[in-house]
C-alpha cells in the first residue's frame, strides 16, 4: 500500500517536511491487484475484470469473503492514522475483498477509476447526492425520474437545508433556466421511465461546465453496455444493480462509479448512511456480471425485434423505443448510443387500460411484476405502479396515456415472445371487433 | 486519524495540484449588507475550487461596541479580521503538525493589537489608521519538541494565506456603483 510518507520518513522525523513533500497520489481502485482488462472489450471485461483468484488454494474465481471484520495489523493502524482506510481491509462496512472484486469489474465496465457497491440502488443514489452537496445547495433534476429518487429529492432534501427544481429531462433551455446561484448538481437519467426519453448527456455536461456544476447520471435503464456516461464527461454514474447489472431478479443492489477523487468523497457518506453491500450479494452480482454483455446483446436484439413487431401491429397505437425511427429522439439515440439500444419498450394498446390489463393476463411469458432488467420479461402498467401517485389528468399531462404498458424484454427466444404477444393480442381483439 | 486530519487526502490533493495547477485555484468572496447604525450582515459568496462550485451558505453579523457608536450585537470588524487570521494560522499549524506526525492535545492562539483611533477620526494625518503591529502567541500542548513547534510557527508564517495577506502588500481595487 502506498503511504503518504514513503521515502521521506527521515525528513518527517526531523520535522522538516511540508505538504509539497507528501508522496501519496490518488490511484484507481481500491484494488486487490486484480486485472481490469482495460484494453479488452465489454464481454471480456464482464467475465474477467476484477476477479480475485486465491493464491493459496488456486481456486478459480473470487471467493465469498463472508466476514464482518479483519485482523488489524501495523498496516491497518497506519491507514487509520493517515485517513486512508478505504485502501485497507478493516471492517466490511468500510471495505471487503468481495466488494473490491465486483467494484473493479464495474469500474472496468464504466471506464471509471473507482466504484462503490451499495445495498440498494437508493442507497447508492442518496449517498451520491448527499455526498456531493454542500449546506444550502440546490439540485436540478427531472420530474420523469424514478419515483424513489423523486421522493428523496422532493421530500428529504429540505430536511438537510437543500432544495430541488424539477425540469424536463430533454429540454436544455428548460434545464438551464432552472440553474440557480446555489445549484451544485444536475441529476438525470440516461433513459427515462416509462416514456423512454433520451437525456442529451453531452449538452447537460456542457451546461455543467458552463456553471461549474457536477453532473450525475442514473444509467440503470441503459447500462454501461449501451452507453458509458463517464466517457461523455459525466462526473458520477449510478445504477440500480438490481436491474440489468445483476439481471436475474434475485438481488437488491446499487453502484456508483467515477473518478477516484469523487468516489473517495462519497465513501465517508456511505459509512454514515450505512448502505454497504453484503459480501454474499457481491458474489451474486460479480457472478451475474460475467454474463452481462451476453445478456445485454439479447435484451437489445429482442427488444428491437419486439418493438418493430408491436409498431406494425394494428391494435397497438404507439410504441416508445429509441431504436425505432418513429421515436422523437431517434437521431440523438443513434448518435448517443452509437448503434446500441435498450431492452426496455413502452407501448399503448388500443382500448386503454382495460385492454392493457387483459394483455397482462393473456401473456404467458412476461411476468406481471415491477422492476426490470431480469432474464425473464417483466411487464407492468405505469398508471398503477410507478406513476400511481399522479391523478389521471396529471398522468396525461406528462404523457402517460390510457393503455400505456412498460415491458422489460427478457432474453427468452424472440420467436416465443412474439408468438406469446400474437396469441395474447389476438385473444383480446377477436372479441372486440370494433378495435380490429 | 491523527488530529482528526486526513493527511492522506491532503497528500493526494497536493499531488493533484502539482500536476494540475488549476485545482489549486480557489476564489472567495463576501457580500456585506448594512443593516442599521454600525450593524452589518455578511454572507459568504460561493467559491470556485478548481473548476467546480462550492456552495457557501453562511452569514454573520458585525457590529461595534456601544462606546464606538454600536449596540454591541456582534464582534467588530477588527475582531473578525484577527479571528480570520488566527483561524487560518491554526489550520496551517494543525495540518503541518499532522504532516510532521505530531499529536496536538491543545492549541490556543492569541492575537493582540492596538489601534490609534486618531487615524480613523482624522485628527492626525501622521497616525496610521490601521494596526501598526500585531502580536500573536501560540499555546501548544502535544507530543512535539520545542524545536518542532518553532519550525511549525515558521511554516505558518510562510504558508498561511491570511497571515500573508496581512503581512504582504495587497492590491486593493475599488469601484463605485451608485
Amino acid at each position: 500500500m502506498k503511504k503518504s510518507y514513503q521515502g521521506i520518513e527521515q525528513k518527517r522525523d526531523e520535522g522538516n517536511i511540508w505538504f509539497n513533500d507528501l508522496k501519496r497520489k490518488r490511484t484507481q481502485g481500491p484494488t486487490l491487484s486484480t486485472n481490469r482488462y482495460e484494453n479488452c472489450k465489454i464481454s471480456t471485461k464482464s467475465i474477467h475484470a476484477g476477479q480475485y483468484d486465491d493464491p493459496t488454494t488456486g481456486a478459480l474465481g473470487t471467493p465469498i469473503f463472508q466476514c464482518s471484520t479483519f485482523y488489524l495489523n501495523r498496516s491497518s493502524y497506519e491507514a487509520i492514522e493517515e485517513g486512508r482506510g478505504r485502501d485497507e481491509m478493516i471492517y466490511t462496512r468500510y471495505g471487503n475483498p468481495s466488494q473490491w472484486s465486483v467494484q473493479e469489474k464495474l469500474s472496468a465496465l464504466e471506464n471509471a477509476e473507482s466504484s462503490i457497491v451499495f445495498s440498494s440502488g437508493m442507497a447508492a443514489i442518496s449517498t451520491a447526492i448527499l455526498g456531493m452537496l454542500d449546506k444550502g445547495s440546490h439540485v436540478v433534476s427531472s420530474r420523469d425520474i424514478y419515483g424513489g429518487t423523486y421522493n428523496f429529492l422532493h421530500e428529504d432534501l429540505d430536511k438537510f437545508g437543500m432544495s430541488v427544481t424539477f425540469t424536463s429531462p430533454t429540454d436544455i433551455e428548460d434545464i438551464e433556466a432552472a440553474i440557480q446561484d446555489n445549484t451544485k448538481i444536475l441529476y438525470f437519467e440516461s433513459l427515462t421511465n416509462p416514456l423512454l426519453k433520451i437525456t442529451p448527456i453531452k449538452a447537460i455536461v456542457a451546461l455543467g461546465k458552463k456553471y461549474n456544476l457536477r453532473v450525475i447520471i442514473d444509467n440503470t435503464f441503459l447500462t454501461p453496455y449501451n452507453i458509458t456516461p463517464l466517457d461523455l464527461g459525466v462526473d458520477l454514474v449510478v445504477n440500480s444493480a438490481s436491474k440489468y447489472l445483476n439481471g436475474h431478479s434475485d438481488l437488491i443492489g446499487g453502484t456508483v462509479s467515477g473518478s477516484r477523487k469523487l468516489v473517495d468523497r462519497l465513501w465517508p457518506q456511505m459509512l454514515k448512511n450505512g448502505g454497504s453491500m453484503d459480501p454474499h450479494a457481491c458474489f451474486l452480482l460479480e457472478r451475474s456480471l460475467k454474463t452481462f454483455a451476453l445478456r445485454m446483446r439479447t435484451h437489445n436484439a429482442n427488444a428491437f425485434t419486439l418493438a418493430t413487431y408491436l409498431e406494425n401491429h394494428s391494435n397497438i397505437n404507439k410504441v416508445y423505443y429509441p431504436g425505432l425511427a418513429s421515436h422523437d429522439q431517434h437521431e440523438l439515440a443513434k448518435h448517443q448510443l452509437k448503434g446500441k439500444n435498450s431492452g426496455m419498450i413502452s407501448f399503448e394498446i388500443k382500448g386503454g387500460d382495460e385492454n392493457a390489463h387483459a394483455l397482462l393476463e393473456f401473456l404467458k411469458l412476461p411476468k406481471e411484476a415491477t422492476s426490470l432488467g431480469g432474464v425473464e420479461s417483466l411487464i407492468s402498467l405505469p398508471y398503477n405502479t410507478s406513476q400511481a401517485s399522479l391523478t389521471k389528468e396529471q398522468q396525461k399531462a406528462i404523457g402517460i396515456n390510457d393503455g400505456l404498458i412498460r415491458l422489460s424484454v427478457g432474453v427468452e427466444d424472440i420467436e416465443d415472445l412474439i408468438s406469446d404477444f400474437e396469441h395474447a393480442l389476438h385473444s383480446i381483439f377477436k372479441k372486440q371487433t370494433n378495435y380490429a | 486519524m491523527l488530529n482528526n486530519i486526513n493527511i492522506a487526502g491532503l497528500s493526494e490533493y497536493a499531488n493533484e495540484v502539482k500536476q494540475q495547477n488549476i485545482q489549486g485555484k480557489a476564489s472567495y468572496g463576501v457580500k456585506l449588507n448594512w443593516e442599521s447604525g454600525t450593524k452589518t450582515t455578511v454572507s459568504t459568496k460561493n467559491m470556485v475550487l478548481g473548476e467546480h462550485k462550492l456552495v457557501r451558505d453562511f452569514k454573520f453579523t458585525i457590529d461595534e461596541p456601544n462606546q464606538l457608536l454600536g449596540i454591541n450585537a456582534a464582534p467588530n470588524p477588527a475582531e473578525y479580521m484577527l479571528g480570520g487570521m488566527a483561524g487560518c494560522m491554526a489550520v496551517t499549524f494543525m495540518t503541518g503538525a499532522t504532516a510532521m506526525n505530531i499529536e496536538i492535545d491543545q492549541l490556543k492562539l492569541e492575537i493582540d493589537g492596538e489601534l490609534d483611533l486618531q487615524g480613523f477620526l482624522g485628527l492626525n494625518p501622521d497616525v496610521n489608521p490601521g494596526f501598526p503591529k500585531l502580536k500573536f502567541i501560540f499555546h501548544v500542548k502535544g507530543n512535539g519538541t520545542q524545536e518542532q513547534y518553532e519550525k511549525l510557527m515558521e511554516r505558518v508564517t510562510m504558508h498561511s494565506p491570511n497571515y500573508n495577506t496581512i503581512k504582504n502588500e495587497v492590491r486593493l481595487i475599488g469601484k463605485l456603483i451608485s
